[in-house]
C-alpha cells in the first residue's frame, strides 16, 4: 500500500491559486503550497546503517500547521528528526526558507529559525523553569526579555512558577516548559513531536488548544502524532506515513473523512 | 513516610517496633552514643574499665579534639575541592575519571616546581628548583616557600597548577576522550585509569620518585592567631580561604552565569542540550578547564598544608576523594563538597578513639552506612553539576 502513488501527492504545481493560502482550513484541495517554507523531497534517512525513511516528499507552507501520523515504526519521529539533522543523511533534499539545510547538525539548524520539541525528556529538570527558557535562547547574546514575556504570557502558569525546578512540575506544564523553550527563539517553523503523549486525557485537548493558538500567531508547526484523528482534526494538512514512505497527503479533514485512510490507519 | 516516623503511635511496642527493620541504623547510633559518651568521660577525666583491660574514657585534651575537627575540615575541604571536578566530568562527559588523582598530581608538581623557583631565585639551581628539589640543592627551609617568606610564590604556584593541570587535562581530552566520546562510560573509564598510569609515570620519570620536602614552615605556627588563643597553622588557613573562595566562585559560576546554566543543562540532559543550540563541545571544554583547575589547586594546597609530597600522592586521595563524591550524590558539586567534608572529617575526629591504621576504614564505614539509607547520596536527585 506504501507503494502506491496516491492521487494528491504534492508537487508543488497546485493549479488553484488559493492553495498558497495556508490560512483556508476549509480549502477542499490539499496539494502542497504555493511557496513552501519547508519542502522535503526524495529524502532517504535513517540510523547508522539502518535506513529508515525512503524517498519522503513533505511540504509546510508559511504558517501552516501539518501533521504527519502513521502506525507505529512507520518513521513518523524519523521525519522530523531528520528535517533536524538528527539522523543520518543518506539521501535527497530538505529546503528550508530557500536554503538547503540536509546534511547540517542541529546546532547550525536552529540558527535558520527551526525549533524542535523532542517527545521525551524534552526538558532541563534541575533547571528553574526561567532557567529552561533562558536555554532556549542560548544561541543569542542575550535573553531577550520581550520573548521570554510572551512566553510567560502565552503560559501564565509559567510566570508563576518560573523559580521551580522544571522536574518537579506535572506533566502538562512541563510540556509547557518544552514548548516555551522551544518559542524562546520566535521560530519560523516548530517541530512537535507527539506532544500529547503521556498527558493525562482531560490536559490534551487543552494542549491541542494550546499548539492551534501558536499556529495562529503565525508560526509553522510540522507535527507528529499518535492521537491522529485529533491531530487530523486540527491541522491544515495531513501526511499519512507508512513504512517510511509518503502514504496519503490531504487536508486533515479529507484524511479524516477517507475511507482507506480510516479503515487503515484510524482504527475504523 | 514510615522512615521518618520514630515511634508508631498505636504500636503497644513502639520502641521495639521502631528499632525493627532497622537494625543497623540502631547499631550505627547505639555506637554513635558509645563512642560521644567515651569522649565526654575522656573530657571529664573519668575513667570507667570496661572488659579485656579497654577503657571507657581516660584522658582525652578538648585542645585535642579541636585539632582534629579542624584538621578534618582542612582534609575535607581539599577532598571537596578536588571531587568537584570529578563530580562534574561525571555528570557532563558521563564518565568516572580515575585519572583526576593524577590531575592533583600534576597540579601539585608543577605548581610547586614554580613556587620554589621564585621562592628560592638565586637560592639554588633553576633547574633543581622546578623539578621541585629534585636532585640535590638547597634544603626547603632555606628556600622558604611559605605564605609568610613569599607569598607571591605561593599565589604563582596555585596559578600555575590550575594552568598546567587544564594543560594536561585538555590534551588528554583532545587526544584520548574526544576520540571515544560516544563509546559509553565504561570504556572511557578504562581509558581513564591508562591516562591515570602514564601521567603518574610522567610525574615520577620527570620529577623524581623521591618524597620530598618543598615548604618553608617558619613562622607558619601562630599560637595565638588574632588574639583567639588558638594555635593556627597558616598554611591551613590559606587553604581554608583559597578553598572556600573557590567553592563559592564556582556555586556562583554555575548558578548566575550564562555558561554554569549550560553545564548544569547539559548535565541534565546532553540530547535536549543539543537540540537547543548549546554547544555541548564547548561546554565540554569547559569542564575540562574548571574540574582541571580545581584539581591542580586542590593539589597544590594540599602539598602546602603537609609540606611534604611524592608522585602518589593524587592517586593514594583517590579513592577518598571518590567516596566523598559518591557519598554527597555523584553529579552535583554541593554533594561532592558536602561528601567530601564528610569523609575528610571522619578520617581526621576518628583518631580521637582509634589509631590511625584505621581512620580511613571509618571514613569508608561511614560512606557504606548512609549509602545503605540514602543511595542517591546526600545531595543525589536533587540539584546537579
Amino acid at each position: 500500500m506504501s507503494e502506491q502513488e496516491t492521487p494528491t501527492e504534492p508537487t508543488g504545481e497546485s493549479t488553484d491559486e488559493e492553495h498558497g493560502d495556508v490560512s483556508a482550513k476549509t480549502d477542499p484541495l490539499a496539494a502542497a503550497p504555493e511557496e513552501s517554507l519547508l519542502e522535503v523531497r526524495d529524502l532517504d534517512a535513517g540510523y547508522g546503517d539502518l535506513q529508515i525513511l525512503e524517498d519522503v516528499d513533505l511540504d509546510v507552507g508559511d504558517g501552516e500547521y501539518v501533521t504527519v501520523v502513521g502506525p507505529n515504526g512507520a518513521g513518523k519521529s524519523t521525519v522530523m528528526k531528520s528535517v533536524f539533522g538528527l539522523t543520518t543523511y543518506m539521501g535527497g533534499t530538505v529546503v528550508f526558507d530557500e536554503e538547503e539545510i540536509h546534511g547540517l547538525r542541529p546546532e547550525e539548524i536552529i540558527y535558520k529559525g527551526i525549533s524542535y520539541v523532542p517527545q521525551n525528556d524534552n526538558i532541563f529538570p534541575t533547571l528553574s523553569v526561567q532557567e529552561n527558557l533562558e536555554m532556549g535562547a542560548y544561541i543569542l547574546d542575550e535573553v531577550p526579555q520581550d520573548r521570554l514575556q510572551d512566553v510567560y504570557d502565552r503560559f501564565p502558569i509559567l510566570e508563576d512558577r518560573k523559580s521551580q525546578k522544571a522536574g518537579s512540575m506535572s506533566g502538562g506544564q512541563r510540556q509547557m516548559v518544552a514548548m516555551g523553550r522551544a518559542l524562546m527563539l520566535d521560530p519560523d517553523l516548530l517541530l512537535l513531536d507527539e506532544p500529547s503523549a503521556g498527558l493525562a486525557p482531560d490536559l490534551v485537548e487543552e494542549m491541542f488548544d494550546r499548539i492551534d493558538r501558536i499556529n495562529d500567531d503565525g508560526t509553522a508547526i510540522l507535527m507528529v502524532e499518535q492521537n491522529a484523528k485529533e491531530a487530523l482534526r486540527r491541522c491544515d494538512r495531513g501526511y499519512v506515513l507508512a513504512q517510511g514512505q509518503n502514504g496519503y497527503v490531504d487536508t486533515g479533514d479529507r484524511l479524516l473523512a477517507d475511507e482507506e485512510v480510516r479503515q487503515q490507519f484510524l482504527g475504523g | 513516610m514510615a522512615r521518618f516516623q520514630l515511634f508508631s503511635e498505636d504500636s503497644e511496642t513502639p520502641v521495639v517496633d521502631a528499632i525493627r527493620g532497622r537494625v543497623l541504623l540502631t547499631l550505627a547510633l547505639g555506637v554513635a552514643v558509645m563512642l560521644l559518651l567515651d569522649l565526654l568521660a575522656g573530657l571529664a577525666g573519668i575513667e570507667i574499665a570496661e572488659f579485656g583491660g579497654r577503657t571507657l574514657g581516660g584522658e582525652i585534651e578538648l585542645s585535642t579534639v579541636g585539632k582534629r575537627i579542624w584538621t578534618g575540615t582542612i582534609v575535607g575541604l581539599i577532598f571537596g575541592l578536588a571531587g568537584i571536578g570529578l563530580s562534574m566530568t561525571y555528570s557532563i562527559l558521563n564518565f568516572a575519571n580515575f585519572s583526576h588523582g593524577d590531575l592533583f598530581t600534576t597540579g601539585a608538581f608543577t605548581g610547586w616546581g614554580v613556587a620554589l623557583l621564585v621562592a628560592g631565585w638565586g637560592v639554588g639551581d633553576a633547574g633543581y628548583l622546578l623539578l621541585a628539589r629534585s636532585g640535590t640543592g638547597p634544603s626547603s627551609t632555606d628556600i622558604g616557600a611559605s605564605i609568610i617568606a613569599s607569598p607571591l610564590a605561593i599565589l604563582i604556584g596555585v596559578v600555575v597548577a590550575a594552568v598546567a593541570t587544564t594543560g594536561v587535562a585538555l590534551l588528554a581530552d583532545r587526544f584520548v576522550y574526544r576520540p571515544m566520546r560516544d563509546r559509553g562510560g565504561i570504556p572511557l573509564l578504562i581509558a581513564s585509569i591508562g591516562v591515570a598510569l602514564a601521567l603518574r609515570s610522567t610525574v615520577q620519570f620527570v620529577y623524581g620518585p623521591q618524597t620530598r620536602g618543598v615548604t618553608g614552615t617558619e613562622g607558619i605556627e601562630r599560637t595565638d592567631f588574632l588574639g583567639t588563643g588558638l594555635s593556627v597553622d597558616l598554611h591551613q588557613v590559606t587553604l581554608l580561604v583559597v578553598a572556600l573562595g573557590l567553592m563559592i566562585a564556582m556555586h556562583l559560576l554555575l548558578q548566575r552565569t550564562k555558561l554554569g546554566k549550560a553545564m548544569r543543562a547539559m548535565a541534565d540532559n546532553k540530547d535536549l542540550a543539543l537540540v537547543t543550540g548549546i554547544p555541548t563541545e564547548r561546554i565540554v571544554r569547559a569542564t575540562w578547564i574548571l574540574g582541571a583547575s580545581l584539581a591542580g589547586i586542590a593539589g597544590f594546597l594540599y602539598v602546602l598544608e603537609r609540606g611534604t609530597m611524592n608522585y602518589n600522592v593524587g592517586w593514594f586521595l583517590l579513592l577518598f576523594i571518590f567516596a566523598g563524591v559518591i557519598l554527597g550524590g555523584i553529579g552535583s558539586i554541593y554533594g561532592a563538597i558536602a561528601g567530601g567534608l564528610v569523609i575528610g572529617f571522619v578520617h581526621e575526629v576518628s583518631l580521637i578513639w582509634i589509631s590511625s591504621d584505621f581512620n580511613a576504614a571509618a571514613a569508608f564505614l561511614i560512606m557504606i552506612l548512609v549509602l545503605l539509607y540514602r543511595p542517591e547520596g546526600i545531595f543525589g536527585g536533587v540539584t546537579t553539576a
